[in-house]
């Protein structure tokens, strides 16, 4: 393309030069993979094969003894369970409750910016700082939570115990729905007006033009918000341990058995039971769910994801 | 009509009023906590404020702990990894937006799959590993860390440097410009907006990572993300809520601070992550 009018050994010069400079822009990152990312991976496999503590050198091969282990490790597998359903409840909570903020201040509304930035604000707030915040609402006797329900005449709960806990854990993490807010905010802005009022105009209540229009079109978003919310739900650790009414986060046995997620069972494992070695291989058939898992959404979406033309596809 | 509209504006501002109190709630809960003795704290039935604020609450907070240390160690590790990720990020995407070369479109199918890939997965081993060759308990990791880009903030510099016309390069070349200073002489100026975003965004996450400091870091080098979360403790060993939450308080300002004068670049980060991707 800039080489409209050069002589061709000039072009193949000029494309080794560019090729060899893409190279050594996207280096950083192509190290940074093998050595951060995939070193690290295969390193957990080959742990997996062993029955490493974490420190003394008197080690040995297993095989896949760890594997054999975890089928029938009913703790493990409750734990898997429990963070299935956890981001069966919390995704698509979050989703729609983002969708339908965004749906809220995409009107012409005094002050929206101001609701806008309140909305958004929880979700850039440190996961420390939530899980201390929220212990104070949730505390069961000086909490606000508890006062408030108080106030309306019901018996105060205690929430961050069993089987409460969860719900806590639930209410948290839809606390910080306001980043998908502003996703969809601007997804909906994005959908030419013409395409609604015509719709409209043809007699279409606000509702069908809602469910037969902007949602089909604002599809993609919706999507993309599905897929990273789950891996954001199934990797979920800090949040149980610091909820949990724990003095450090080495009591990982502390943890309600109801928060008790399957990241959490990993960590038990490495750093409250020292089995390295089986930890890994926890570590790596969770890599290998959620690989499937999405996949099979990735799949899922042609079914019901309305793609526009892609004009950046030739990049 | 005219009465509908304004009874259905006046249901939304009451709707909306009610999220507030929802979504800012724990904020004022936080400082009202942070505000009161440990009495008023445990009163039953609960008291909503304080007599007499204790702002003393805020005095310990930063002397029962080293909590300047702490915030230096927060402050050196955010900026230290933002700076190095902003500019490996930049060249990283940078090569992916104007630069051809074999392989390029499988390589960005693997960002954006890292992309997904649960970090957790990789950091525990990452931990063991590092903890074999001596790299716990230094700041080398972040180092590392920020050396090697982040697929994030490469999608969103490629975005951006992709939409960039062609014809300012050309001319650059035609000038006889090598890519290095197309790169820093024309394409890094213009990226401005997206250098503060990709700063703003990798210093608010390292100020705010628990779990990497938790695991790498010793009680000396450990970041206030850390030493805030368990070490207020009164002499029989029992937490002080009082004085953690005035140190949540007093650890959340700067992301707040950063997030309500930086707010447009806070949402172009996630509007070209979840719209444009």
């Amino acid at each position: 393309m800039l080489t409209g009018g050069v002589r061709g050994e000039r072009r193949v010069g000029w494309s080794r030069y560019s090729s060899r400079t893409f190279y050594l822009f996207v280096s950083p990152w192509v190290l940074g993979f093998l050595l951060l990312t995939a070193i690290p991976l295969v390193y957990a496999f080959v742990m997996s094969l062993t029955n490493f503590d974490g420190s003394s050198d008197r080690w040995r091969w297993v095989g896949f003894r760890n594997y054999v282990e975890l089928l029938d490790d009913g703790d493990a597998w409750a734990s898997l369970g429990r963070t299935l359903v956890y981001a069966a409840i919390a995704v698509p909570l979050s989703v729609a409750g983002g969708l339908g903020l965004a749906v809220l201040l995409n009107r012409r509304l005094k002050a929206v910016g101001l609701f806008r930035t309140i909305f958004f604000l929880p979700s850039v707030v440190p996961v420390v700082a939530m899980a201390i915040m929220w212990k104070l609402v949730f505390n069961r006797d000086a909490g606000i939570l508890n006062a408030a329900i108080e106030t309306v005449g019901f018996e105060a709960v205690t929430w961050l115990v069993d089987p409460l806990a969860f719900y806590a854990l639930i209410i948290l993490t839809l606390w910080g729905l306001g980043g998908g807010m502003v996703i969809m905010l601007a997804a909906l802005q994005g959908v030419p007006a013409e395409l609604e009022e015509a719709a409209l105009i043809d007699g279409a209540g606000g509702w069908l033009v809602f469910r037969h229009v902007t949602v089909p079109m604002i599809s993609p978003v919706i999507f993309f918000q599905v897929v990273t919310g789950m891996i954001t739900s199934f990797q979920i650790l800090v949040q149980p341990l610091l909820l949990a009414e724990t003095n450090s986060i080495a009591e990982v046995g502390k943890v309600p058995q109801s928060t008790h997620l399957y990241m959490v069972q990993v960590y038990q494992e490495f750093f409250a039971s020292n089995r390295f070695g089986y930890g890994s291989a926890m570590l790596w058939v969770f890599f290998l769910i959620i690989l499937l898992i999405t996949l099979a959404v990735q799949r899922s979406s042609r079914l019901w994801v309305h793609y526009e033309v892609d004009n950046d596809a030739d990049r | 009509m005219q009465t509908g509209n304004r009874r259905s504006a006046a249901g939304t501002y009451l709707l909306l009023m009610t999220l507030v109190v929802l979504f800012a709630g724990p904020f004022g809960w936080l400082v009202l906590a942070a505000l009161k003795t440990p009495a008023e704290w445990a009163a039953v039935p609960t008291r909503i404020l304080p007599a007499v604020p204790q702002w003393d609450n805020f005095v310990r907070a930063v002397t029962d702990i080293n909590f300047a240390a702490y915030t230096l160690n927060s402050l050196f590790l955010s900026t230290l990894y933002a700076t190095l990720v902003t500019i490996s990020s930049a060249a990283v995407g940078f090569g992916f937006a104007r630069l051809r070369g074999r392989g390029k479109r499988t390589l960005f199918v693997i960002v954006l799959s890292t992309m997904m890939l649960p970090q957790i997965l990789t950091l525990i081993p990452t931990y063991v590993l590092f903890s074999r060759i001596g790299l716990v308990n230094t700041y080398w990791p972040w180092v590392l860390w920020g050396l090697s880009a982040s697929p994030f903030l490469v999608f969103l510099f490629r975005q951006f440097f992709a939409a960039i016309p062609a014809e300012l390069e050309d001319a650059a070349i035609i000038d006889g410009c090598g890519y290095g200073r197309i790169f820093t002489l024309i394409f890094l100026p213009l990226s401005r907006p997206v250098l503060v975003t990709s700063f703003l965004l990798s210093f608010t996450w390292t100020w705010g990572d628990f779990i990497a400091p938790a695991l790498l870091l010793d009680i000396d080098h450990t970041t206030l993300s850390v030493a805030i979360t368990a070490w207020y403790r009164d002499p029989h060993g029992n937490a002080i809520p009082t004085v953690q939450a005035a140190a949540a308080a007093l650890y959340i300002l700067p992301v707040l601070m950063i997030f309500l004068f930086a707010q447009r670049y806070f949402i172009r980060s996630v509007v070209t992550s979840g719209v444009k991707g």
